[in-house]
């Protein structure tokens, strides 16, 4: 991985929501064609630290270059940017009242001023691809959650972006959902998407990382491969983290 | 996001802006009810109401009628050379007060009480018009209001009929209602053995309902009914006065009570209760 | 001559003086609801800023329009700003002008709570595909905030329509007057009139207002289903 070149660079990125420090002094290179998974216990920052990488939330020191061109400057056009960086959501966040196309084509049409039928080829190709062809013109409500997470990666997709953020993207579903979603980031991730995914999913983290960085209350405390992480984590707080996911499991199989 | 809201609060101040100043556009009220202004618009504003008949009411064919409209267009012949050269504005009897003191008429003619509080806000000329208590009750019942002790009397409630029984006649029983319909229905269904209220009205009430005649037509102490010029505007009131006194040589109110209240009271009634002629009471 | 009241409707020009009421009533309203319509959407986006003194004169226009009667705010701008600045407002702009700023105000509160009602998310999702702010209001938000605000909406213009019987305090005579003058100046030969002026009455202002809901009841299903 080391001879690809880095997409995005976080240097001294310090967070704050008042008084109350969210992230301090996080430096992360995220390289091209890379799948960075992001763990953390609860409230440690990660989903911030995700959004703070398309400008959804402002940063307080520290900055982001992307492609090359620092972001965080005062004036950035983040609506420019955010053509680039897909994001998909915990909560799906289609527009209920458009259709799936329609959801898809918002961006391409209105943003990226794409002519209409070379954008609806992309969209449904996608869509294809992701086994939703047949639901173009249903209505977001009409679809189980799986298959509203499904178009919304495809809404991310289809504006050709060079890096994707997945924000806890499976946390909403019902299990037997989940692998329907997992399925597809998987085979984004072979095709050699650039990915930075939040997850508790561990499994997964574990199958679909390229790195793993640990956040703990603010602070990148491990950067490391999958198998490093999850066989010898370097910290102590990584390995209780751990812990944690195991026991779960194990009380979990008493019960049954 | 700040800019875009800084953007439509600008546009929306801008938006009222432009309301006020096209408003401001239309103006053209002349800022007073002088005579010559008068004479240079080449008519004369006056307020008169709309639904009351029978002193300013409009007929079905949508043309202003009754006995203050009748004094209305002769005072604008007379001003103007030409009865038609009166602008009537329709008046609210909650706001005509300020119709003059926005300068939005020239002269009140609606029907308007003199009373000490309304000449403090608005200058009277003088009276065309009086009204005084009269007492309507069933065909044939009582002349005097003596004849009334013990018996039941319906008012409305706040009205000078309701303080004049009470300070005056304390055996008669009152009863006492806020709108006129109710009080009415009273005497109509026998509740009350008779109603006190503005002879004016009593008048056109009894005329079309048969069986009832006003018993007393005049009690109590006069109100009169004047003319209304803005404060301050003593050349347009001393005209009206001057006119009004002139018009009391040829009995114009009288010709005018004939044609405008006669059709409602009926022949039963005499016209000196209600027509001040020449400006003056008696 | 007392006969059948349903002839006062066609006695002289009274028929064409209703209507003529009716046009007055409807143009005073329509024009007023549109104006507030477009406002109202502007105003409500205001309301919903981040600027805390934005919102408090945003609140202190909205209260004032509420808690001061429409009637006075008629008189305030009719009599009280003619005599404070020696202009002429008619009274049709007058009418026009304070149903404008009601509606304004009553419709911004409904479209902020609208959108207030939307889920923060749904414009971050907006942004994420790049919208600008615009267009993030443009395609997400008011589509959508439309639609739930349709049943208050529609609400207050039909509201608005049946306030402005008010309009005739400063002079504008509009259905419901021009009904009280022909029932006034009939009292004698048709006592019965009341009944027939205030049906008919009744009968176009229904006319005017049930397609109005009818209107918003399709559009309502149409966007369910």
């Amino acid at each position: 991985m080391a001879e690809n070149k880095t997409i995005l660079r976080i240097s001294g990125l310090t967070k704050k929501y008042g008084d109350v420090t969210a992230l301090e002094g996080i430096d992360l290179d995220i390289r091209e064609g890379e799948v960075t998974v992001i763990l953390g216990p609860s409230g440690c920052g990660k989903s911030t630290l995700l959004r703070c990488m398309n400008g959804l939330e402002k940063i307080a020191q520290g900055q982001i270059e992307f492609d090359g061109r620092v972001i965080t400057a005062e004036g950035t056009k983040w609506p420019e940017i955010r053509q680039k960086i897909g994001m998909v959501f915990q909560s799906y966040e289609l527009f209920p009242h458009m259709t799936i196309l329609e959801n898809i084509l918002l961006g391409p049409l209105k943003v990226q001023k794409r002519e209409r039928a070379e954008a609806q080829q992309q969209a449904e190709t996608l869509l294809d691809r992701v086994g939703l062809l047949h639901r173009k013109d249903s209505y977001p409500r009409e679809l189980s959650g799986g298959q509203k997470q499904r178009v919304a990666i495809v809404r991310a997709l289809c504006m050709r972006p060079q890096l994707m953020l997945f924000d806890e993207v499976t946390a909403a579903l019902d299990p037997e959902m989940v692998r329907e979603v997992l399925d597809v980031m998987l085979e984004l991730a072979k095709q050699g998407m650039t990915m930075a995914i939040v997850t508790h999913e561990m499994e997964f983290a574990r199958a679909v990382a390229d790195r793993i960085i640990f956040i703990d209350e603010g602070k990148i405390t491990e950067i490391s491969t999958p198998e490093e992480f999850f066989t010898h984590p370097k910290t102590e707080r990584a390995q209780r983290f751990l812990n944690i996911f195991h026991f779960e499991t194990d009380d979990f199989r008493k019960e049954v | 996001m700040k800019k875009l809201k800084q953007w439509i609060a600008a546009a929306l101040a801008g938006v009222l802006a432009l309301g006020v100043l096209t408003g401001c556009g239309q103006s053209g009220g002349s800022s007073s009810g002088s005579l010559e202004s008068i004479k240079e618009r080449g008519t004369i504003r006056i307020g008169v109401f709309s639904d009351k008949p029978p002193f300013g009411y409009i007929d079905s064919n949508g043309e202003n009628q009754g006995y203050d409209v009748y004094l209305a267009k002769r005072l604008a012949k007379d001003l103007l050379g030409d009865e038609s050269k009166v602008e009537f504005v329709l008046v609210e009897a909650a706001s005509r007060v300020e119709y003059l003191q926005s300068n939005k008429v020239d002269l009140l003619l609606a029907n308007f009480t003199v009373t000490k509080e309304r000449a403090e806000q608005v200058d009277f000329a003088n009276p065309y018009m009086k009204v005084a208590l009269g007492i309507v009750l069933k065909d044939g019942g009582i002349t005097s209001v003596d004849q009334l002790k013990g018996k039941t009397l319906a008012v409305n409630k706040g009205t000078t009929a309701e303080t004049y029984f009470t300070e005056n006649y304390p055996d008669i029983n009152l009863l006492k209602f806020d709108q006129n319909t109710e009080t009415f229905q009273a005497l109509k269904d026998g509740r009350a053995d008779a109603l006190a209220h503005d002879n004016t009205l009593l008048f056109a009430w009894a005329n079309e309902n048969d069986g009832f005649e006003v018993g007393v037509s005049s009690l109590g102490s006069h109100d009169t009914i004047a003319p209304a010029v803005k404060k301050g505007n003593d050349e347009l009131r001393s005209w009206v006065n001057d006119e009004l006194a002139k018009l009391g040589e040829e009995k114009f109110m009288h010709k005018n009570y004939q044609e405008t209240l006669l059709p409602y009271y009926g022949d039963d009634i005499d016209p000196e209760d209600v027509v001040v002629e020449g400006g003056a009471l008696e | 001559m007392q006969s059948s009241g349903i002839q006062v409707l066609f006695e002289g020009a009274n028929l064409s003086r209703l209507l003529g009421g009716l046009w007055v009533t409807l143009q005073i309203a329509l024009i007023s609801i549109a104006i507030s319509a477009v406002l109202g959407v502007l105003f409500g986006i205001v309301m919903t800023s981040k600027s805390r003194v934005v919102r408090a004169v945003c609140r202190i226009y909205l209260e004032a329009v509420r808690i001061i009667p429409i009637l006075v705010w008629l008189f305030i701008f009719y009599f009280g700003v003619t005599k404070a600045l020696n202009i002429h407002l008619s009274g049709m702009f007058v009418s026009v002008l304070v149903f404008s700023l009601w509606g304004t105000a009553e419709m911004g509160d409904i479209v902020r709570g609208a959108v207030q009602s939307l889920p923060l998310h749904q414009r971050e999702a907006g942004r994420a595909i790049g919208l600008t702010e615009l267009q993030v209001y443009r395609y997400i938000i008011i589509p959508q905030a439309v639609r739930r605000l349709l049943p208050a909406a529609i609400n207050l213009a039909t509201r608005m329509i049946k306030t402005t019987s008010l309009v005739v305090i400063i002079g504008v005579v509009e259905v419901v007057k021009v009904g009280q003058q022909i029932i006034e100046s009939n009292i004698l030969n048709f006592p019965t009139a009341s009944l027939w002026v205030y049906g008919l009455i009744f009968l176009l202002y229904f006319i005017i207002c049930y397609p109005i809901s009818l209107f918003s009841k399709r559009l309502e299903t149409r966007w369910q289903s």
